[in-house]
């Protein structure tokens, strides 16, 4: 065991007029993540202490938080890996609710925005009939590889954080936002790319990415969103040149 | 082209809403670790710039008659100069690497039936174009093909 100082972003939106810091020492067991640090204080030391945290098992995306400056997954970031001093903080780009915890509305309306779902033109008979034999629109093993990586987001907004385009235009559609409308895109069962890149093409979007690359560095689960920015950059320009070459947009 | 597609996104809140603290940037936002690489990529532009008004100088020179431009020549072994080219060589080899390093992961998926080589193939083509142009123009500029 040793003790470790921690300090933490306290923010009471009834009390407080800005952030403040509060030091907590926290006997520290070998093999903790920084999460069993601020859980201890919020169970041991100090009740009061807000955060969001689920599933402990870097899935649910609840726990990210900046440590050290650094934009982190608490529950899969060792303690050990930093000193005797550990700063933790909201995440950088997002308001404020309650000290560790971030306003999420902003990032779902953005989620929102790039519809992330499957579109489809009309359901076809073929479909239907499929239904009774391989089940709704089948895909192929190399159908669903073209993907998949950018299906494997958890929201931890961690991309958003890191983004130095976030901070400074906060309108930006941003990483994570982008990386899974690129994702429904790429779906061979889906039919709704030029409603997407439409988005795309429009103000703060994936033109405004200078490709820092800082999201895929961050990123927990190896989405690379900075690569699907940039892949959807290219699909918006040709979709967009189709529409003015080809009849009917190339449809 | 589409307007704004999400105009509410992280905008301030309204009113009856849970007050929120904005987003806190430390005024040393600067020195930050997550975006010291990118913040440096962007600085080298400063040279670039700066090199720029070395060429209109250079040029400015060579309109002015052949002593103008031997002086201005000369003075481009002053010590000073040396330290700024080295200083824009180390530059272009970090924006050149950097580049390298993440100019294969944008390539599309595919363009029809035409799929990409792999990254490293291409991160490799890269590479043997860059040393071939700077060897073919190094080898102009010292009259080795002409």
């Amino acid at each position: 065991m040793s003790e470790k100082t921690i300090v933490i972003t306290r923010f009471d939106p009834d009390r407080d007029e800005k952030p403040r810091k509060q030091e907590y020492t926290v006997p520290c067991e070998p093999n903790w993540k920084v999460l069993d640090a601020v859980n201890f204080i919020k169970d041991e030391i100090d009740a009061t202490v807000s955060h969001r945290w689920s599933c402990r098992m870097a899935v649910c995306g609840s726990c990210g938080m900046m440590v050290n400056g650094q934009p982190k997954l608490t529950c899969k970031t060792s303690l050990d890996d930093y000193g005797d001093h550990i700063e933790i903080e909201p995440l950088a780009n997002f308001p404020i609710v309650r000290d560790l915890v971030v306003d999420l509305d902003g990032f779902m309306d953005k989620f929102e925005a790039v519809k992330p779902w499957i579109i489809r033109a009309k359901e076809q008979a073929a479909d239907v009939e499929d239904l009774n034999g391989k089940g709704t629109y089948s895909q192929t093993t190399e159908q669903l590889s073209a993907f998949k990586q950018f299906s494997m987001c958890i929201n931890c907004m961690l991309c958003y954080s890191a983004c130095p385009v976030v901070a400074n235009e906060p309108e930006f559609l941003g990483p994570a936002a982008i990386a899974l409308g690129h994702r429904y895109n790429m779906d061979s069962r889906d039919e709704g790319k030029e409603e997407r890149n439409e988005i795309f093409r429009g103000e703060g979007t994936v033109f405004s990415c200078s490709y820092a690359n800082e999201c895929s560095e961050v990123c927990p689960k190896n989405v690379d969103p900075a690569a699907a920015v940039n892949q959807a950059k290219f699909e918006a320009v040709i979709d967009w040149a189709k529409g003015l070459v080809l009849p009917r947009g190339g449809a | 082209m589409a307007g704004p597609s999400h105009s509410e996104s992280m905008a301030p809140p309204k009113p009856g809403r849970t007050r929120t603290a904005p987003p806190q940037m430390p005024s040393s936002w600067w020195g930050e670790k997550r975006i010291r690489t990118y913040l440096l990529f962007d600085a080298t532009g400063i040279l670039y710039f700066l090199i720029g008004f070395q060429a209109i100088r250079l040029t400015n020179a060579l309109a002015a008659g052949p002593a103008a431009w031997k002086a201005a020549i000369e003075s481009l072994s002053s010590p000073l100069y040396i330290a700024f080219h080295l200083l824009c060589l180390v530059s272009v080899v970090f924006v050149a690497v950097r580049f390298f390093r993440l100019f294969p992961k944008a390539q599309p998926p595919s363009i029809g039936p035409l799929k990409p080589p792999p990254r490293p193939v291409i991160h490799g083509m890269l590479y043997v174009v860059w040393i071939g142009i700077t060897f073919g123009l190094g080898g102009i500029l010292a009259g080795v093909f002409f």
